[in-house]
């Protein structure tokens, strides 16, 4: 007579009977333990949903991660200025020294509105009209913006606490209708090596649009 | 389960089978499975208040989770203990085992167990639905607009890379990488995928659960992380709310002659996706939570959110919507508590937005979707369960109302 494990085929059935519920469970608490390969065939596909836009094509790692635009305006910054990404309100957007900053703005309103904006920022009072004829003109893509300074105590007016010790240096002219504004704004030793380069920058700007 | 009443016969005079049998059908094997679930589920409401809900069940009760250490055990000159317990999910394998040998194939059958069978097939019922439940229930949320329609969910959790070929600036088919075939591929791993239809194949490596695309210039990489065209993925702490991880991973094109591109970053934390060419053919790459399309329409209609008066606390919430299947509309209502159920999902008003908006101003609504074939069994099982109960007590009280019959008579 044939035996399992001792038994008879029929006991050994009806063992194995009882236990079938254990094995069905074990079966079922091992599911899906696979190695998973290095290659794989993706089969699973959908389709097109209400959530699927037409997609930007061809957009650059700027645009794909920070969703920048392409800057309408270019510039060729010094060595030594560290190059941001651009944000809102800053078309190009640079760091230097400890923690000065210079940055490229198309702003609205006139050159004497963004002027005096700035002075505010550093409690001046506004120009008056001869003051403001009397600031010095420099080339900036490819026409001429009036050249402005301040030092003081500067509040951005962007939530910021005001900070001591610091100098503002740059030019606000029209280009094309547009307000362009080259601003830079740091502490005062820092701002006064980099005035000439931000005067060679201000020259080689170009508005792309 | 049943209890030993053969205590007169020696344990030594079993079979190993019966003896194994004797333990997986017993009450001490019951007993201790009901005590560790009570306990896991006590750690894990504990754990999950640092560490987010979807990890902690993860870690107790997932099909993966063996055994687990958990967050608060004893500490010894400041070591903690390493105290090991069983995953939820066996401790519910074992006690279904038990509950199939003992309060079923094991008990005593006779009209006065049928209430007590009953219950345990009730019980047997409700752990076999958590098990279909586990594996094969889907959840995601779908935000609609007042006035906008939607086809689709969204994922809460799951990443996927996703490739289609574009055609007239439109994209029809979008090949799917699932997650799970792409959580493993941390620092060091990577895998192939190929597509039917698509010329080219993608190598992904470098997968984070929680990362955003660094630019060097903003700040430089501190771990030597592979940079790409100025970027670089930044590894993130994970989130507590596990629906807020970004993940990422770093991946390449091979070529059908094997060669293979530059390496790129794919992102969920992306505005849009990167966009390759082979030939004429242009086609995106992307990486997105996974899109679950809904076999019909939910356009919203209104949106109406009431609070209790003097408190953002909600007192009502109510989605009126039309289903759009087939171009057959149906006008229904969603609410908290009044969810709609059709062709297998449910769809559960979640949230809303913008917060705090104004009188007028369009809302949104969040439904979130659960398909899941075992919905209704937890109600099934607790019918089954009250019924068997109420059987069993019905028998012991007519056993009860004859026997004091039979001794009134007896005493007269």
């Amino acid at each position: 007579m044939i035996e399992l494990a001792g038994l008879g085929v029929r006991a050994y059935l009806r063992k194995m009977k009882t236990f079938s519920p254990i094995i069905a469970l074990v079966c079922l608490m091992i599911p899906a333990c696979e190695k998973k390969a290095a290659r794989m065939t993706v089969e699973e596909t959908r389709k097109e949903t209400t959530k699927d836009h037409s997609p930007k094509l061809f957009a650059s790692s700027d645009e794909r991660f920070r969703n920048a635009k392409p800057s309408p305006v270019k510039g060729n910054p010094p060595e030594n200025w560290l190059v941001l990404p651009a944000k809102e309100f800053r078309e190009l957007n640079y760091r230097f020294g400890e923690s000065g900053e210079a940055y490229v703005t198309l702003a609205s309103g006139s050159v004497g509105d963004n002027v005096n904006r700035w002075m505010r920022q550093f409690g001046r009072d506004p120009l008056t009209t001869a003051e403001m004829a009397a600031l010095v003109k420099i080339p900036i893509a490819g026409t001429e913006g009036v050249w402005v300074e301040a030092a003081g105590e500067y509040a951005s007016g962007m939530g910021a606490p005001a900070k001591p010790g610091q100098a503002l240096a740059g030019v606000i002219a029209e280009v094309g209708g547009r307000i362009l504004t080259l601003k830079m704004v740091g502490a005062e030793a820092e701002v006064a090596a980099e005035k000439e380069a931000l005067k060679a920058f201000a020259a080689g700007l170009q508005l792309v649009e | 389960m049943e209890k030993k009443n053969n205590t007169t016969r020696p344990d030594h005079g079993k079979s190993p089978f019966r003896k194994v049998y004797d333990f997986l059908s017993g009450f001490h094997l019951a007993t201790v499975s009901l005590l560790l679930l009570l306990l896991l589920t006590w750690l894990a409401t504990l754990e999950q208040i640092d560490h987010g809900l979807y990890p902690t069940l993860n870690k107790y009760f997932s099909w993966k989770s063996w055994y687990l250490i958990p967050d608060m055990v004893p500490e010894i000159n400041g070591k903690k203990l390493p105290v090991f317990l069983p995953g939820g999910y066996y401790v519910c394998a074992v006690l279904l085992l038990n509950m199939i040998l003992g309060g079923i194939i094991r008990i005593r059958k006779g009209p006065k167990q049928i209430g007590n069978l009953i219950s345990h097939f009730g019980i047997v019922f409700m752990l076999l639905g958590g098990g279909v439940a586990h594996h094969f229930s889907e959840r995601g949320n779908m935000a609609v607009s007042e006035g906008e329609t939607s086809n689709v969910a969204e994922d809460y959790h799951e990443y996927v890379v996703e490739v289609a070929e574009v055609t007239d600036g439109k994209r029809e088919k979008f090949h799917v990488v699932r997650g799970k075939h792409l959580t493993d591929l941390e620092a060091g791993k990577s895998r192939i995928f190929d597509f039917r239809g698509i010329p080219f194949s993608l190598e992904i490596s470098g997968y984070l659960v929680n990362a955003v695309p660094s630019s060097e210039l903003e700040r430089p990489p501190r771990n030597n992380e592979r940079t790409v065209d100025g970027y670089y993925l930044e590894r993130i702490p994970g989130e507590v709310e596990t629906e807020r991880n970004m993940a990422a991973c770093y991946a390449r094109m091979i070529s059908k002659d094997g060669t293979k591109s530059e390496p790129f970053i794919l992102a969920g934390a992306t505005f849009h996706p990167l966009t390759v060419r082979d030939g004429d053919r242009i086609f995106t790459i992307d990486m997105r939570k996974r899109l679950w399309p809904m076999p019909f329409e939910v356009k919203l209609d209104t949106f109406t959110a009431d609070f209790h008066p003097g408190t953002s606390r909600p007192a009502k919430f109510v989605s009126d919507i039309r289903r759009v299947e087939n171009g057959q509309e149906s006008k229904l209502t969603i609410s908290m508590n009044e969810p709609m159920r059709y062709e297998g999902l449910t769809f559960f008003q979640a949230s809303y937005g913008p917060q705090g908006a104004k009188p007028g101003e369009p809302m949104y609504s969040v439904f979130e979707i659960v398909k899941n074939p075992a919905d209704k069994w937890p109600e099934y099982s607790l019918y089954a369960v009250a019924f068997g109960m109420l059987v069993t007590f019905l028998t012991k009280l007519g056993g009860h109302l004859g026997a004091s019959s039979r001794k009134r008579k007896n005493e007269s």
